[in-house]
This record gives C-alpha cells, sequence and structure tokens, in this order.
C-alpha cells in the first residue's frame, strides 16, 4: 500500500511537467512505433513466404534448363537437359519420392473447330498429378499407357475449357494443336492466378511422348520436378544433383551452368526480396531510436534530481526511506516508457493501416509486437531509470536541504 | 523527552575537520517551548538536523522518548522523523504543483499505513493553523506568512512529540513572523513540544527558555521570565517595531 503511495508520486511528477514528459518517452515512442512496424511487416513477410513455399510445393526442387537466376525461362530454349538426366538423377539421388520431367511451350495457339486460345501446353508423365498435387476434377488423368503408347490425349484447364467449349462437355472432343489432334480426356482441378498475374488454369497437358515426338519435335526437356521422401535431406539433394549434371554436362564450376536448380529455400528467399533489407533497417532504427531515447530519458532525469533536491530533502525529512525515493525516481522513468510505449503501439498500429492501405507491403497485426513492448519498456525503463533513482536516492538529506 | 549528552559533530570533507558542535548536552521536557539561539554559523542547524534525525553526531548520546537515536539506521531514522517530528524550514518547502491540502498529506504517504482518514486530518491540521479557507489553493497563490502556515499545518498531520522550526520567520515580513509566532504559541498552549532555531532575540523570548549557542557549545540556558505574546504584538504595530 505504502509502495503504491510512493509511486503515485512519481507518476504526479511526471504529470506536472508534460513537455518535459513528452520529450522523455519521444525515444520510446519512435522505438515502440517502429518495433510494432517491423514485427507487422515481418510476419506479412512470413506469412508471404509460408504462402509462396506453399504453392511451389515445399519439398519440391526444380531441376530447370538453362542458366541464369530467373525462374522458368519463357520458353524452352536450351537444349541441353535431356530424359538421360532425369534417369540418372532417379538413379543416383536416394531419397526421392518422384522425379518428373517434362516439356512446355508457352502461348501456342489450340483450337476447337471455329474457337482458338493461346494457352501453355505441357508435356508431362503420369507422376506429373502427384508432383503437382493437381488432378482432374473431371475425366481421367495421363496414365502410363498414354505415355507408352504416345497417345493423342489431353488434359485441360478452366480456363481452356470455358474458351474453346462453352457450355459444351469437351470429354471426347479433339482439340488441334500444331495439327495434331488432341482427344480432351480430363478437365484439370482449377488453380487460379500465380503471384506474378498468371493465369494457371489456362493449361493443356499432354503425355510428354506425345509432346516430344508429335507436337514440339525435341529431344531434351524444359525442367525436372523432384520431390523428396525427406524433406531434411533437401538442400543436400539439391547439392548432389548439382553435382550429377555437372558430370554429365561436363560443367566444372568456374564455367557457368546450363542448368538452374530451384529448392524452396530459393523461393523464400525470393518472396522475402526486399521487405528484408526494410526489416533490417527498421530494427535498427528501432533499438537506435530505444537506446538514444533511454539515454535522453536518463539525462532528464539525472537533471531533474539536481533541480529537485530541496524535493528529495523534504520528503527524506518528512520520512520517505531510500527506498521510498528510488521508488519515486523509478516509476516515473517506468511510467515515462510504459506511457511512451502505449503511444508508440497506437503509432505503431496506425503506421500499419496506412502501409496496409497505400503500398504492396505484407502485414500482418498481431498482439504479439505489444508484448514484446511492454517487456521493452519495463527493460529500458529500469535500465535507464536505476541510475538517476540511486543517485536521488543516495542524496543525504541533509545536504538535500541546504 | 529530549536527551542530548555531550553532542559533537565533527564534518570532514577532503582532509579538513571542522568540528561544529563541541559537546552540546540539555533536556527538553515534554510541553516545553524552547529557542536555540546564536549567531550565524555557531551550529544552530546542525544541531536542529540531529535533534531532527536528519544528521547523527559524531559524538555523545541523543535519546528521543528514552531509545537512543545513536543506535539506528537510515530506515529507522526515516520513520521515527515520520512518526515523532515535525519539521518547520526557513524556505517552507512546499510542492508548488499540488494543492495545500496535497500538501499537508504528504508526511501520511511514508506513514506505514496510509490513514483512512488522511483528508479529514489535513483538513483539522489546516484549520488548526487558520487557513481552514485554503485548502484548494495552490502555495504560490498563497502569502509567505500563509505558506509557513501551510508548512506547521504539515508538520503537524502526524500528531509528532515534537516540532522543529528552523529560522521559520526568517523569510517573513514581520507581521507574517508574528502571526506564525502566534501559531506556535497556540500550539504550545495546547500542550505540544517546540524546538525554535533562530539567531533573533525577539523570535527566542517568544519561548519560554533559551538555549544560547555559540562556537558550537551551549553558553547559557535559562527560562524567559516573561515570554513575549504574539497576539498582544499583533493588535499593537509598537510593539510589532521591537521585531525589526
Ligand atoms: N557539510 C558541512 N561540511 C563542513 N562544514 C559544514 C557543513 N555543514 C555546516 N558546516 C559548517 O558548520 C558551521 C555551522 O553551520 P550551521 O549549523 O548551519 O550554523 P547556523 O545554522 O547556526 O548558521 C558553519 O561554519 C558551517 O560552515
Ligand atoms: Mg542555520
Amino acid at each position: 500500500m505504502r509502495a503504491l503511495g510512493v509511486a503515485a508520486e512519481g507518476l504526479s511528477a511526471l504529470g506536472a511537467r508534460k513537455l518535459r514528459a513528452f520529450f522523455m518517452m519521444a525515444g520510446t515512442i519512435v522505438g515502440i512505433a517502429a518495433l510494432v512496424v517491423i514485427m507487422a511487416v515481418g510476419k506479412g513477410t512470413e506469412r508471404k513466404v509460408m504462402k509462396r513455399v506453399n504453392n511451389w510445393g515445399p519439398r519440391a526442387i526444380m531441376l530447370i534448363s538453362g542458366g541464369g537466376k530467373d525462374l522458368p525461362p519463357p520458353d524452352m530454349t536450351v537444349t541441353t537437359l535431356t530424359l538421360e538426366d532425369a534417369d540418372a538423377v532417379r538413379e543416383e539421388v536416394d531419397d526421392l519420392e518422384l522425379v518428373s520431367p517434362m516439356v512446355w511451350k508457352l502461348y501456342t495457339t489450340i483450337k476447337h473447330e471455329a474457337a482458338q486460345l493461346r494457352s501453355v501446353v505441357w508435356g508431362v508423365e503420369p507422376n506429373w498429378h502427384r508432383a503437382y498435387d493437381w488432378y482432374v476434377s473431371y475425366g481421367e488423368g495421363i496414365t502410363a499407357e498414354d505415355v507408352a503408347t504416345l497417345s493423342r490425349v489431353c488434359l485441360i484447364g478452366r480456363t481452356v475449357r470455358e474458351e474453346l467449349f462453352g457450355e459444351e462437355d469437351p470429354l471426347g472432343k479433339r482439340i488441334y494443336l500444331n495439327n495434331v489432334g488432341l482427344v480432351v480426356k480430363g478437365v484439370l482441378e482449377e488453380r487460379g492466378t500465380s503471384p506474378g498475374g498468371g493465369d494457371f488454369d489456362n493449361k493443356l497437358v499432354l503425355p510428354i511422348t506425345t509432346a516430344m515426338r508429335r507436337v514440339l519435335n525435341v529431344d531434351y526437356l524444359g525442367a525436372v520436378r523432384l520431390i523428396t521422401a525427406k524433406p531434411s535431406l533437401l538442400s543436400r539433394q539439391a547439392e548432389d544433383i548439382r553435382e550429377l549434371i555437372h558430370n554429365r554436362h561436363h560443367i566444372t564450376p568456374p564455367q557457368e551452368d546450363d542448368f538452374r536448380i530451384i529448392t524452396p529455400l530459393i523461393i523464400a528467399g525470393m518472396a522475402r526480396g526486399i521487405s528484408r533489407t526494410l526489416y533490417i533497417l527498421l530494427l535498427v532504427l528501432a533499438c537506435l531510436s530505444l537506446i538514444v531515447g533511454g539515454v535522453v530519458m536518463m539525462n532528464i532525469l539525472l537533471v531533474s534530481v539536481g533541480a529537485r533536491t530541496a524535493e528529495i530533502g523534504l520528503r527524506r525529512s518528512l520520512g520517505a526511506t531510500r527506498t521510498d525515493i528510488f521508488l519515486q525516481f523509478l516509476t516515473e522513468s517506468l511510467s515515462v516508457t510504459l506511457l511512451g510505449m502505449l503511444l508508440g503501439c497506437l503509432l505503431g498500429w496506425t503506421v500499419c493501416l496506412v502501409l496496409a492501405n497505400t503500398t504492396q507491403i505484407s502485414l500482418v497485426l498481431s498482439w504479439q509486437p505489444y508484448a514484446v513492448s511492454v517487456v521493452f519498456a519495463l527493460l529500458i525503463g529500469t535500465f535507464f531509470g536505476v541510475q538517476p533513482a540511486r543517485l536521488a536516492a543516495r542524496l543525504h538529506p541533509v545536504e538535500a536541504l541546504r | 523527552m529530549i536527551e542530548l549528552e555531550n553532542i559533537e559533530k565533527i564534518y570532514r570533507s577532503e582532509g579538513v575537520s571542522t568540528p561544529v558542535l563541541k559537546g552540546v548536552s540539555f533536556r527538553v521536557e515534554a510541553g516545553e517551548y524552547v529557542a536555540v539561539m546564536g549567531p550565524s554559523g555557531s551550529g544552530k542547524t546542525t544541531l536542529m538536523n540531529i535533534l531532527g534525525c536528519l544528521d547523527t553526531p559524531t559524538g555523545g548520546r541523543y535519546l528521543l522518548d528514552e531509545i537512543d537515536m545513536v543506535k539506528l539506521d537510515d530506515d529507522e531514522l526515516s520513520r521515527v522523523r515520520n512518526r515523532k517530528i515535525g519539521f518547520v524550514f526557513q524556505l517552507f518547502y512546499l510542492l508548488e504543483r499540488a494543492t495545500t491540502l496535497k500538501n499537508v498529506m504528504l508526511p501520511l504517504i511514508y506513514a506505514e499505513e496510509y490513514p483512512a482518514d488522511a483528508e479529514q486530518r489535513a483538513r483539522n491540521s489546516l484549520l488548526e493553523v487558520g487557513l481552514g479557507e485554503r485548502m484548494n489553493y495552490h502555495p504560490n497563490t498563497l502569502s509567505g506568512g500563509e505558506q509557513q502556515r501551510v508548512a506547521i499545518a504539515r508538520a503537524l498531520i502526524n500528531d509528532p512529540a515534537i516540532i522543529l522550526a528552523d529560522e521559520p520567520t526568517g523569510n517573513l515580513d514581520s507581521r507574517s513572523g508574528i502571526e506564525v509566532l502566534s501559531v506556535f504559541k497556540r500550539l504550545h498552549r495546547q500542550g505540544r513540544t517546540i524546538v525554535v532555531v533562530t539567531h533573533d532575540r525577539f523570535v527566542a523570548e517568544h519561548a519560554g527558555r533559551i538555549i544560547q549557542l555559540k562556537d558550537g557549545v551551549v553558553t547559557e540556558d535559562k527560562a524567559v521570565a516573561e515570554p513575549r505574546d504574539p497576539e498582544a504584538e499583533l493588535q499593537d504595530p509598537e510593539r510589532r517595531e521591537v521585531a525589526q
């Protein structure tokens, strides 16, 4: 009870000089606001990353033909990745659940009667369905027999179905692609749009052999999608694959690769993009202003102890113990940082709302930053408040009253 | 009530030791009104600080209510100050940001238990010093004399065993000074124990006994045959002149 009374004295000292109190808490306000924004950005980024990685497939490695750093190239222009490479990977790299080679052609005209459409064409093996967890919602998928017999069949996405067939039932109908007629045997599940804005459902999928020999006339691959059986080994498997292809393609490292290996880690890195830099920048800003704010507060309090020696002497004469004086000043610094924290949270929250409405930055508001802020406020209030409080408590009453 | 035996105080700083009190002994009984008088620098404030348990002597014995103050630690001395001693300082020392009432209640914060009737006690205290009308004023709106009376009300709130005043009129004009002295007189009549420290003979002569202090020793200690009457001085400007 007595401690409460003493604490109230610390609070009232704060209220009596509002401008001074504001200067004391300015650093805390900015620091905590930055912290709240940082955590919202961090959480938003992680959510975005998770989503991208999940879209990509957390267990998926892509071995893509052609060097460079971009994701799959606009078209298959590099001829070095072959079915034999895919077989070698299957043979020599352990713990791969599946290896799914594929070829593709972007923006190819496909026709049905009078209707036509520029669509993305993929030639795949039967395990493509599992590799992408992408099945038919209607009809049948690509089978081993389709691949073995180079059968003239295809699967279509929703966009293709709507554009070429309208209300008509597409099953058993023929689509022409480079003058090859393909019978529609299934309709793919809807996937919507990619993060880049591409339409996943504007797609035509056919057996890889049909695609290579009848339609595209190629003897090389666009990519191989691999699914690991042991996610913890994924990075090592990626390196094994790299070494294997190096050997097969006779590449020695200073020489540029003619293939790329994309892992979920790389996808995550790309998804983080500049938000990582922003994150670090804000973190530095937050820490700096919390520390600078703490030092400013400490100095104002130290000056205030000097200016209030008479008050301290008086309180001692009225029966305040050293502990009482210590508590009073510590309460003052703690209320500065806690109040600063409240205002900082409010400011940070406002900034988050503005950012969310005016920029592309992904933000997630959660309760954690507020919990972290309380801890920070208490830590800083204590750390920078102890020194002035001790100074005040150590004053000898007689000296203080002189 | 108060028993000083051979009290010594030597200030030591940077190798220089300054003896200020060189063996001071006297007793003050409950209900007495005593003035400690002496020229500036004679050690009056030092003595009052020791009496008020704000400082400890470097030698001698100090019994307050039969308890040896020299043996107490800092926290215990703080408790004694809170419970038994009411200070009145030359510079009033009121908190500008608090009302009169809050200023008077300040010592209660440091009491072992905050009394339920704190505000009532503060009101009564202010009534005792004749400031019942000024409860919600801030100190800077009051005259010097009124401010010192607020300080006296604050000293009274814990019902102290003794009131210690160091040059209580030192910062006041003569009329305000006499008003303050008349408050002391009234408190004395109610049976309170008061020690006033002053260099001013006129002020000292309001007490029932004057202890003369010079160069750290008591040179004289005797009763005042006829203590001055502040009420009469307030009525009679002639007598007030003496105060100048
Ligand atoms: N902390 C101190 N250190 C050294 N000397 C001091 C200290 N406090 C007081 N003195 C000296 O002690 C003497 C008595 O001071 P004080 O008790 O204030 O006298 P008074 O109140 O009678 O004027 C003075 O000479 C003063 O300079
Ligand atoms: Mg003095």
